[in-house]
Protein backbone atom coordinates (compact mmCIF):
# COMPACT_ATOMS: atom_id res chain seq x y z
CA UNK A 1 0.00 0.00 0.00
CA UNK A 2 2.78 2.41 0.87
CA UNK A 3 4.50 2.27 -2.42
CA UNK A 4 0.90 2.02 -3.92
CA UNK A 5 0.71 5.64 -2.15
CA UNK A 6 4.24 6.57 -2.94
CA UNK A 7 3.44 5.79 -6.99
CA UNK A 8 0.48 8.22 -7.21
CA UNK A 9 2.15 10.82 -5.23
CA UNK A 10 5.13 10.46 -8.16
CA UNK A 11 2.38 10.23 -10.52
CA UNK A 12 0.70 13.56 -10.23
CA UNK A 13 0.94 14.56 -14.39
CA UNK A 14 0.02 18.26 -13.50
CA UNK A 15 1.82 20.70 -12.85
CA UNK A 16 0.39 24.28 -11.51
CA UNK A 17 1.49 27.09 -13.54
CA UNK A 18 4.04 28.60 -11.64
CA UNK A 19 3.20 32.35 -10.29
CA UNK A 20 5.95 34.18 -11.51
CA UNK A 21 6.25 37.87 -10.00
CA UNK A 22 5.54 39.20 -13.82
CA UNK A 23 1.87 37.08 -13.90
CA UNK A 24 1.24 38.78 -10.44
CA UNK A 25 1.90 42.41 -11.70
CA UNK A 26 0.06 41.55 -14.97
CA UNK A 27 -2.75 40.04 -12.92
CA UNK A 28 -3.17 43.12 -10.20
CA UNK A 29 -3.17 45.19 -13.57
CA UNK A 30 -6.41 43.28 -14.96
CA UNK A 31 -7.86 43.17 -11.54
CA UNK A 32 -7.92 47.10 -11.45
CA UNK A 33 -9.74 47.03 -15.14
CA UNK A 34 -12.03 44.77 -14.29
CA UNK A 35 -13.21 46.21 -10.96
CA UNK A 36 -13.51 49.56 -13.47
CA UNK A 37 -16.06 46.89 -15.32
CA UNK A 38 -13.66 46.02 -17.96
CA UNK A 39 -14.98 42.59 -19.25
CA UNK A 40 -12.26 42.20 -21.83
CA UNK A 41 -9.69 42.15 -18.20
CA UNK A 42 -12.16 39.61 -15.92
CA UNK A 43 -11.82 37.37 -18.92
CA UNK A 44 -8.25 37.40 -18.92
CA UNK A 45 -8.43 36.84 -15.40
CA UNK A 46 -10.65 34.15 -15.73
CA UNK A 47 -8.28 32.19 -18.27
CA UNK A 48 -5.50 32.48 -15.88
CA UNK A 49 -7.67 30.89 -13.03
CA UNK A 50 -10.57 28.76 -14.67
CA UNK A 51 -8.60 25.51 -14.01
CA UNK A 52 -8.53 25.80 -10.65
CA UNK A 53 -11.82 27.24 -10.04
CA UNK A 54 -13.02 24.37 -12.06
CA UNK A 55 -10.47 22.02 -10.41
CA UNK A 56 -11.92 22.69 -7.00
CA UNK A 57 -15.38 22.44 -8.52
CA UNK A 58 -15.31 19.32 -9.78
CA UNK A 59 -13.55 17.53 -6.79
CA UNK A 60 -16.21 19.22 -4.20
CA UNK A 61 -19.33 18.57 -6.22
CA UNK A 62 -18.32 15.07 -8.01
CA UNK A 63 -20.43 16.29 -10.86
CA UNK A 64 -18.81 17.60 -13.91
CA UNK A 65 -22.42 19.16 -15.28
CA UNK A 66 -22.80 21.19 -11.71
CA UNK A 67 -18.77 21.98 -11.81
CA UNK A 68 -19.22 23.72 -14.98
CA UNK A 69 -22.40 25.54 -13.94
CA UNK A 70 -20.45 26.08 -10.26
CA UNK A 71 -17.53 28.17 -12.27
CA UNK A 72 -19.90 30.16 -14.08
CA UNK A 73 -21.75 30.84 -10.61
CA UNK A 74 -18.55 31.75 -8.99
CA UNK A 75 -16.65 33.48 -12.23
CA UNK A 76 -20.10 35.61 -12.57
CA UNK A 77 -20.56 36.13 -8.40
CA UNK A 78 -16.22 36.97 -8.35
CA UNK A 79 -17.89 39.71 -11.31
CA UNK A 80 -20.40 41.55 -8.75
CA UNK A 81 -18.32 41.27 -5.73
CA UNK A 82 -15.07 42.35 -7.47
CA UNK A 83 -15.18 46.07 -5.32
CA UNK A 84 -14.88 44.13 -2.40
CA UNK A 85 -11.67 42.41 -2.99
CA UNK A 86 -9.47 44.50 -1.42
CA UNK A 87 -5.87 42.71 -2.16
CA UNK A 88 -6.14 41.53 1.70
CA UNK A 89 -5.50 37.83 0.21
CA UNK A 90 -4.42 36.53 -2.66
CA UNK A 91 -6.43 36.88 -5.75
CA UNK A 92 -6.90 32.88 -6.10
CA UNK A 93 -7.69 32.14 -2.63
CA UNK A 94 -10.22 34.81 -2.66
CA UNK A 95 -11.40 33.44 -5.81
CA UNK A 96 -11.48 29.60 -4.23
CA UNK A 97 -13.76 31.54 -1.58
CA UNK A 98 -16.30 32.73 -3.92
CA UNK A 99 -16.28 29.29 -5.23
CA UNK A 100 -16.45 26.98 -2.30
CA UNK A 101 -19.32 29.64 -1.06
CA UNK A 102 -21.05 28.82 -4.88
CA UNK A 103 -21.21 25.25 -4.39
CA UNK A 104 -22.58 25.09 -1.11
CA UNK A 105 -25.31 27.51 -2.20
CA UNK A 106 -26.01 25.44 -4.98
CA UNK A 107 -25.66 22.01 -2.75
CA UNK A 108 -28.12 23.68 -0.17
CA UNK A 109 -30.56 24.67 -2.63
CA UNK A 110 -30.22 20.63 -4.69
CA UNK A 111 -29.72 17.37 -4.29
CA UNK A 112 -27.96 17.25 -6.99
CA UNK A 113 -25.03 15.96 -5.50
CA UNK A 114 -26.56 12.57 -5.54
CA UNK A 115 -27.18 12.51 -9.20
CA UNK A 116 -23.91 12.18 -10.26
CA UNK A 117 -23.92 11.42 -14.09
CA UNK A 118 -20.36 11.39 -14.30
CA UNK A 119 -17.49 10.03 -11.96
CA UNK A 120 -14.99 12.21 -11.33
CA UNK A 121 -12.49 9.95 -11.91
CA UNK A 122 -14.28 9.28 -15.50
CA UNK A 123 -12.76 12.97 -16.69
CA UNK A 124 -9.88 13.50 -14.85
CA UNK A 125 -6.56 12.49 -17.17
CA UNK A 126 -4.94 9.96 -16.46
CA UNK A 127 -1.19 8.99 -14.52
CA UNK A 128 1.07 9.51 -17.23
CA UNK A 129 4.07 7.39 -14.82
CA UNK A 130 5.19 4.10 -16.39
CA UNK A 131 4.51 1.38 -13.97
CA UNK A 132 2.01 3.11 -11.71
CA UNK A 133 -0.31 0.81 -9.88
CA UNK A 134 -3.40 3.11 -10.83
CA UNK A 135 -3.15 4.13 -7.40
CA UNK A 136 -3.40 7.76 -8.34
CA UNK A 137 -6.90 7.13 -10.03
CA UNK A 138 -8.13 4.78 -6.79
CA UNK A 139 -7.31 7.82 -4.57
CA UNK A 140 -8.97 10.28 -6.65
CA UNK A 141 -12.47 7.48 -7.09
CA UNK A 142 -11.97 7.17 -3.31
CA UNK A 143 -11.92 11.00 -1.99
CA UNK A 144 -15.27 10.98 -4.88
CA UNK A 145 -16.86 8.27 -2.72
CA UNK A 146 -16.62 9.97 0.37
CA UNK A 147 -19.57 11.71 2.26
CA UNK A 148 -19.89 15.48 0.97
CA UNK A 149 -18.53 17.12 4.51
CA UNK A 150 -15.56 14.58 4.95
CA UNK A 151 -14.85 15.27 0.95
CA UNK A 152 -15.25 19.02 1.01
CA UNK A 153 -12.66 19.12 4.14
CA UNK A 154 -10.15 16.50 2.73
CA UNK A 155 -10.20 18.26 -0.60
CA UNK A 156 -9.75 21.72 0.56
CA UNK A 157 -7.22 21.06 3.09
CA UNK A 158 -5.11 17.74 1.82
CA UNK A 159 -5.44 18.44 -2.12
CA UNK A 160 -5.78 22.01 -1.69
CA UNK A 161 -3.30 22.94 1.61
CA UNK A 162 -5.45 24.92 3.26
CA UNK A 163 -5.53 25.03 7.22
CA UNK A 164 -7.80 24.13 9.65
CA UNK A 165 -8.72 27.87 10.39
CA UNK A 166 -9.15 28.80 6.69
CA UNK A 167 -11.20 25.13 5.36
CA UNK A 168 -13.69 25.87 8.24
CA UNK A 169 -13.79 29.63 7.50
CA UNK A 170 -14.41 28.56 3.68
CA UNK A 171 -16.99 26.03 4.75
CA UNK A 172 -18.78 28.38 7.48
CA UNK A 173 -18.04 25.22 10.44
CA UNK A 174 -15.64 25.03 13.63
CA UNK A 175 -12.00 24.43 13.25
CA UNK A 176 -12.87 21.11 15.19
CA UNK A 177 -15.28 20.05 12.80
CA UNK A 178 -13.13 20.55 9.93
CA UNK A 179 -10.37 18.32 11.85
CA UNK A 180 -12.60 15.79 12.59
CA UNK A 181 -14.24 15.56 8.83
CA UNK A 182 -10.33 15.36 7.75
CA UNK A 183 -10.31 12.24 10.14
CA UNK A 184 -12.85 10.88 9.48
CA UNK A 185 -12.02 11.44 5.58
CA UNK A 186 -8.80 9.61 6.11
CA UNK A 187 -10.31 6.70 8.07
CA UNK A 188 -12.89 6.01 5.34
CA UNK A 189 -10.27 6.49 2.60
CA UNK A 190 -7.78 4.19 4.27
CA UNK A 191 -10.87 1.68 4.63
CA UNK A 192 -11.36 2.07 1.09
CA UNK A 193 -7.88 1.90 -0.24
CA UNK A 194 -6.65 -0.76 1.73
CA UNK A 195 -9.48 -3.27 0.65
CA UNK A 196 -9.03 -2.32 -2.70
CA UNK A 197 -5.70 -3.00 -2.15
CA UNK A 198 -5.97 -6.06 -0.65
CA UNK B 1 -1.28 -3.30 11.19
CA UNK B 2 0.05 -1.81 13.69
CA UNK B 3 0.06 2.24 15.32
CA UNK B 4 3.30 3.07 13.18
CA UNK B 5 2.00 1.57 10.05
CA UNK B 6 -1.47 3.23 10.42
CA UNK B 7 0.65 6.62 10.67
CA UNK B 8 2.98 5.99 7.86
CA UNK B 9 -0.32 5.06 5.44
CA UNK B 10 -1.57 8.41 6.79
CA UNK B 11 1.32 10.53 6.34
CA UNK B 12 1.85 9.25 2.49
CA UNK B 13 -2.49 9.52 2.05
CA UNK B 14 -2.04 13.02 3.13
CA UNK B 15 1.50 13.15 0.41
CA UNK B 16 -0.73 11.92 -2.44
CA UNK B 17 -3.25 13.72 -1.68
CA UNK B 18 -0.99 16.99 -2.06
CA UNK B 19 -0.22 16.05 -5.20
CA UNK B 20 -3.26 15.32 -7.28
CA UNK B 21 -4.28 18.09 -9.64
CA UNK B 22 -5.70 20.94 -8.37
CA UNK B 23 -5.95 22.32 -12.01
CA UNK B 24 -8.42 20.39 -14.27
CA UNK B 25 -9.28 21.79 -17.54
CA UNK B 26 -13.38 21.91 -18.35
CA UNK B 27 -13.95 19.94 -21.22
CA UNK B 28 -15.82 22.88 -22.82
CA UNK B 29 -14.98 26.77 -22.65
CA UNK B 30 -17.32 28.12 -20.16
CA UNK B 31 -16.16 32.00 -20.71
CA UNK B 32 -19.07 32.76 -23.60
CA UNK B 33 -21.87 31.30 -20.54
CA UNK B 34 -19.89 33.65 -18.24
CA UNK B 35 -19.54 36.84 -20.20
CA UNK B 36 -23.14 36.71 -21.68
CA UNK B 37 -24.13 36.73 -18.15
CA UNK B 38 -22.31 39.37 -16.70
CA UNK B 39 -23.83 42.32 -14.50
CA UNK B 40 -21.83 45.24 -15.10
CA UNK B 41 -20.85 46.68 -11.98
CA UNK B 42 -21.55 50.08 -13.61
CA UNK B 43 -25.14 49.26 -14.60
CA UNK B 44 -26.90 47.65 -11.16
CA UNK B 45 -27.82 50.91 -9.39
CA UNK B 46 -29.14 51.61 -13.43
CA UNK B 47 -31.03 48.50 -13.35
CA UNK B 48 -32.52 49.07 -10.33
CA UNK B 49 -33.44 52.69 -10.67
CA UNK B 50 -35.24 51.35 -14.25
CA UNK B 51 -36.94 48.81 -11.66
CA UNK B 52 -38.37 51.25 -9.72
CA UNK B 53 -39.48 53.27 -12.42
CA UNK B 54 -41.42 50.48 -14.06
CA UNK B 55 -43.18 49.47 -10.44
CA UNK B 56 -44.22 53.11 -10.00
CA UNK B 57 -45.11 53.20 -13.71
CA UNK B 58 -47.07 50.00 -12.73
CA UNK B 59 -48.64 51.87 -9.79
CA UNK B 60 -49.54 55.31 -11.81
CA UNK B 61 -50.92 52.53 -14.43
CA UNK B 62 -53.00 50.93 -12.19
CA UNK B 63 -54.02 54.14 -10.08
CA UNK B 64 -54.46 56.15 -13.37
CA UNK B 65 -56.15 53.33 -15.96
CA UNK B 66 -58.89 52.15 -13.09
CA UNK B 67 -59.89 56.02 -12.29
CA UNK B 68 -59.92 56.60 -15.93
CA UNK B 69 -62.36 53.59 -16.21
CA UNK B 70 -63.89 54.97 -13.47
CA UNK B 71 -64.56 58.58 -14.22
CA UNK B 72 -65.84 57.00 -17.82
CA UNK B 73 -68.58 54.70 -16.20
CA UNK B 74 -70.15 57.13 -13.54
CA UNK B 75 -70.12 60.04 -16.01
CA UNK B 76 -71.65 57.85 -18.93
CA UNK B 77 -74.40 55.57 -18.90
CA UNK B 78 -73.19 52.59 -20.61
CA UNK B 79 -74.50 49.48 -22.04
CA UNK B 80 -72.26 46.60 -21.56
CA UNK B 81 -68.67 47.45 -22.88
CA UNK B 82 -67.32 44.96 -25.18
CA UNK B 83 -64.04 42.93 -23.85
CA UNK B 84 -61.29 44.08 -24.25
CA UNK B 85 -59.95 40.74 -25.87
CA UNK B 86 -62.10 41.53 -28.88
CA UNK B 87 -59.28 43.51 -29.87
CA UNK B 88 -56.78 42.82 -32.35
CA UNK B 89 -54.53 40.05 -30.83
CA UNK B 90 -51.02 41.12 -29.62
CA UNK B 91 -48.17 39.43 -30.79
CA UNK B 92 -44.48 40.31 -29.48
CA UNK B 93 -42.07 39.95 -32.78
CA UNK B 94 -38.38 40.47 -31.31
CA UNK B 95 -36.46 42.84 -33.71
CA UNK B 96 -33.24 42.89 -34.37
CA UNK B 97 -30.40 45.10 -32.72
CA UNK B 98 -30.84 46.36 -28.72
CA UNK B 99 -33.32 45.55 -26.60
CA UNK B 100 -34.68 49.10 -25.72
CA UNK B 101 -37.30 48.28 -28.74
CA UNK B 102 -36.74 44.90 -29.40
CA UNK B 103 -40.18 43.88 -28.89
CA UNK B 104 -42.43 45.74 -31.18
CA UNK B 105 -46.14 44.88 -31.77
CA UNK B 106 -47.21 42.54 -34.37
CA UNK B 107 -48.33 44.87 -37.88
CA UNK B 108 -52.33 44.13 -36.81
CA UNK B 109 -51.85 45.45 -33.65
CA UNK B 110 -50.20 48.60 -34.85
CA UNK B 111 -52.65 49.12 -37.42
CA UNK B 112 -55.97 48.70 -35.02
CA UNK B 113 -53.40 51.11 -32.74
CA UNK B 114 -52.82 54.09 -34.86
CA UNK B 115 -56.40 54.00 -36.51
CA UNK B 116 -57.93 53.75 -32.84
CA UNK B 117 -55.59 56.41 -31.92
CA UNK B 118 -56.98 58.52 -34.51
CA UNK B 119 -60.54 57.87 -33.97
CA UNK B 120 -60.17 58.33 -30.20
CA UNK B 121 -58.29 61.84 -31.14
CA UNK B 122 -60.88 63.09 -33.46
CA UNK B 123 -64.02 61.78 -30.90
CA UNK B 124 -62.37 63.45 -27.88
CA UNK B 125 -63.48 66.74 -29.27
CA UNK B 126 -67.46 65.64 -28.55
CA UNK B 127 -66.43 65.13 -24.60
CA UNK B 128 -66.32 68.37 -22.48
CA UNK B 129 -63.13 70.01 -21.64
CA UNK B 130 -63.40 68.51 -18.35
CA UNK B 131 -63.90 64.80 -19.59
CA UNK B 132 -61.42 65.19 -22.42
CA UNK B 133 -58.61 66.42 -20.04
CA UNK B 134 -59.44 63.47 -17.73
CA UNK B 135 -59.15 60.95 -20.34
CA UNK B 136 -56.29 62.38 -22.46
CA UNK B 137 -54.50 62.38 -18.92
CA UNK B 138 -55.57 58.27 -18.03
CA UNK B 139 -54.32 57.71 -21.64
CA UNK B 140 -50.71 59.68 -20.91
CA UNK B 141 -50.59 57.95 -17.58
CA UNK B 142 -50.59 54.46 -19.26
CA UNK B 143 -48.35 56.15 -22.17
CA UNK B 144 -45.56 57.18 -19.82
CA UNK B 145 -45.95 53.90 -18.18
CA UNK B 146 -45.02 52.00 -21.54
CA UNK B 147 -42.11 54.03 -21.70
CA UNK B 148 -41.01 53.11 -18.17
CA UNK B 149 -41.38 49.84 -18.84
CA UNK B 150 -39.35 49.32 -22.23
CA UNK B 151 -36.75 51.39 -20.58
CA UNK B 152 -36.68 48.90 -17.76
CA UNK B 153 -36.33 46.21 -20.28
CA UNK B 154 -33.52 47.40 -22.17
CA UNK B 155 -31.48 47.05 -19.19
CA UNK B 156 -33.49 43.44 -18.24
CA UNK B 157 -34.06 41.88 -21.29
CA UNK B 158 -34.77 39.09 -19.81
CA UNK B 159 -37.37 39.87 -16.89
CA UNK B 160 -40.31 37.88 -17.94
CA UNK B 161 -42.45 40.08 -15.44
CA UNK B 162 -41.45 43.41 -16.87
CA UNK B 163 -42.50 41.70 -21.16
CA UNK B 164 -45.89 40.41 -19.31
CA UNK B 165 -46.32 44.02 -18.01
CA UNK B 166 -45.45 45.84 -21.24
CA UNK B 167 -48.15 43.01 -22.91
CA UNK B 168 -50.47 44.03 -20.42
CA UNK B 169 -50.34 47.72 -20.44
CA UNK B 170 -50.47 47.75 -24.24
CA UNK B 171 -53.39 46.09 -23.73
CA UNK B 172 -54.56 48.57 -21.10
CA UNK B 173 -54.13 51.28 -23.15
CA UNK B 174 -56.10 49.58 -26.24
CA UNK B 175 -58.77 48.45 -23.68
CA UNK B 176 -59.30 52.07 -23.02
CA UNK B 177 -58.89 53.73 -26.33
CA UNK B 178 -61.79 51.21 -27.28
CA UNK B 179 -64.01 52.53 -24.22
CA UNK B 180 -63.76 55.95 -24.87
CA UNK B 181 -64.53 55.07 -28.65
CA UNK B 182 -67.36 53.17 -26.97
CA UNK B 183 -68.62 56.06 -25.50
CA UNK B 184 -68.44 58.68 -27.43
CA UNK B 185 -70.51 56.84 -29.89
CA UNK B 186 -72.90 56.18 -27.61
CA UNK B 187 -72.95 59.75 -26.27
CA UNK B 188 -72.99 60.68 -30.01
CA UNK B 189 -76.59 58.24 -30.10
CA UNK B 190 -78.29 59.76 -27.35
CA UNK B 191 -77.28 63.52 -28.79
CA UNK B 192 -78.94 62.13 -31.95
CA UNK B 193 -82.29 61.15 -30.05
Amino acid sequence: MAALLTATAAAAGYEAVPVTAESTTEEHGWIRKAQTADSAAFGSLYRMHVDRVYGLCLRMTGNVAEAEDCTQDAFIQAWSKLNNFRGESAFSTWLHRVAVNTVLGRMRKSRREQDRIRAVSDVLPAPETIGDSGGLRDLEQAIDELPSGARHVFVLHAVYGYSHDETSDMLGIAAGTSKAQLHRARRLLAQQLKTECA
Amino acid sequence: MNETDNNNFDDELMAAAAELATEVTPDRDLWPGIEQALPHPGRPARTVWNSTWAQAAAVLLLVGGSSGVTYLAITEDLSPLPPVAGGPTLVFEPVSGSFGSMYNLGPDYQDARRSLAAKVDEELGRLTAEERNEVQKNIDVIRAAIEEINKALAAEPDNALLQKLLLSTYRDELGLMMRVDKITSAAMRRGDI
